[in-house]
């Protein structure tokens, strides 16, 4: 069974459609990569799917379960189990700057246990304690775990943005250009920390224009262009051998120079 | 000697009302004012609309007339004098500096970038949860400067009272001058106001340093 699939999702903006009726599915465990030139809808698209922005119509359907169906004109309620289907990594990292590393981690879980205890059952301060711990291990920043915000590069922010997401389980995280705002020698950093979670069987959707990074760590790559899927493939396919005109003008533009290994 | 600590102790007397209609000021026009800021940002345009018409009237009139008219108006209308003099200083400094507070909530919330809110919704945060645990703080330590400057003015402000007949320093001061002839007490009261002021300004700084820890 698919983990995630979506059905003709369309999004406009005033008069300007930006998603055309997008389609594709996922397994559990799989990597997808999105490219594209930008202004093509790729930001909008993971948006939708975290419900920053609603889209039109379309039907977004998690585990088999649909946490989003609308018709034109008629727009569901997200529900909380559906938002955190979705994790989202920001390009500009978006920690919560007055709170330490650690608890950047566990606000919102704490917050969330603290609205569950009024139903029963919710997650103890020390197993969301123990967890975090264990996240910022996983992205190396053990030692900086009382550190604010402003004193980690953006390299070790986008690591702690990574681990706070993960906080939440999310079914399927997603990342919109996560190296977009480092200095080219920080992303490296960032690239491996979300390769290694490919490793731990993690469904991941990545926005990138790091291509090489793409073509390693994707099970599937799509090229979005003008709010439609112009080709898809695996990455052999997109990046050997594209087969429309857009795809190869566009790969022909952007060249490779990042080593994440 | 004698007359002077004498006088020392009435004008602190009357320097109590003065303080009185600050605090009582600050209590009530700090926690209005942020309603009146979600007002004034409210997506329902008619509202919206309705607070910043009002917003407007009470920032463009004189505070003076505002007092004028909230404890003399309902007596040209209706024949007779509504409320006693505390209440309708307390009433109108409060609606004044709750309108000017608002303006400074509102500049600080709407300068946190939206991506706080987005990072706390993906994390299945409510909204009054992203206001009060993400946006909140960030917002105070934006507006600590343009709030000091409010209040420092408020405490000054107080002397208005004084133009319905209620007491505060100024108007004790001015009880010497009329009955004594003594002019130097109503000097004497800028010591009051600067001691206080300059309390207030280390109690800012103090706050200032105290969110120096993170920046937003
Ligand atoms: N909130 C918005 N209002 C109006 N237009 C928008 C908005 N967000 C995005 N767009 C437009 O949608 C198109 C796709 O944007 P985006 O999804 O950010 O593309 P990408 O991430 O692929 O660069 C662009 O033309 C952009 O100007
Ligand atoms: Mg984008």
């Amino acid at each position: 069974m698919n983990m995630l699939e979506i059905k003709n999702l369309r999004k406009r903006f005033g008069n300007t459609e930006v998603l055309k009726g997008v389609n594709l599915s996922l397994e559990k465990g799989e990597v997808l990569s999105i490219i594209g030139s930008s202004g093509g809808g790729k930001t909008t698209l993971l948006r939708c799917l975290n419900f920053l922005e609603t889209a039109d119509s379309g039907e977004i359907i998690v585990g088999g379960k649909s946490v989003y169906c609308a018709t034109e004109g008629e727009k569901p309620v997200v529900t909380p189990e559906a938002q955190l289907s979705f994790g989202l990594v920001f390009q500009q990292f978006n920690l919560f700057p007055q709170y330490s590393v650690i608890d950047n981690l566990m606000l919102a879980p704490k917050l969330r246990a603290k609205r569950m205890s009024k139903s029963g059952k919710h997650e103890s301060q020390e197993e969301i304690l123990a967890r975090a711990e264990e996240l910022l291990t996983t992205v190396g920043l053990r030692d900086k775990r009382d550190n604010y915000p402003c004193e980690l590069s953006g390299g070790q922010q986008q690591r702690v943005a990574i681990a706070r997401a993960l906080m939440l389980s999310p079914e399927i995280l997603c990342f919109d250009e996560p190296t977009s705002a480092l200095d080219p020698e920080l992303t490296g950093e960032v690239l491996r920390v979300i390769r290694s979670l490919k490793d731990s069987e993690r469904t991941m959707i990545i926005v990138t224009h790091e291509m090489e990074f793409a073509r390693h760590v994707s099970d599937k790559v799509i090229f979005i262009t003008d709010g439609v899927i112009a080709e898809a493939g695996t990455p052999e396919e997109i990046f050997e051998h594209p087969k429309t005109k857009k795809l190869q003008a566009f790969l022909s533009h952007t060249k490779n120079d990042q080593d994440f290994t | 000697m004698n007359q002077f600590i004498d006088i020392t102790l009435d004008l602190l007397n009357g320097f109590s009302y003065t303080l009185t209609i600050f605090f009582v000021t600050l209590l009530l026009a700090l926690p209005l004012g942020l309603i009146i800021a979600f007002g004034s940002m409210a997506k329902f345009k008619p509202l919206s609309a309705l607070t910043r018409g009002i917003v407007w009237i009470i920032r463009g009139t004189p505070l003076m007339l505002q007092l004028l008219v909230v404890f003399y108006g309902p007596g040209l209308i209706m024949g007779q004098i509504l409320m006693t003099e505390p209440t309708a200083v307390y009433l109108t400094f409060t609606i004044n500096y709750a309108c000017y507070f608002s303006e400074i909530y509102r500049g600080g919330i709407e300068s946190i970038s939206r991506g706080q809110y987005e990072a706390g919704k993906v994390l299945g945060m409510t909204k009054s949860e992203i206001f009060f645990k993400v946006i909140l703080l960030q917002v105070v330590k934006r507006i600590i400067p343009p709030m000091s400057n409010e209040v420092i003015t408020l405490v000054k402000d107080t002397s208005l009272a004084r133009v319905i007949g209620y007491y505060e320093l100024i108007y004790f001061a001015q009880r010497y001058q009329k009955n004594a002839g003594l002019l130097w007490p109503l000097f004497y009261t800028a010591i009051y106001y600067l001691v206080f002021t300059a309390l207030l300004t280390f109690l800012f700084r103090w706050l200032e340093k105290k969110l120096d820890y993170f920046k937003a």
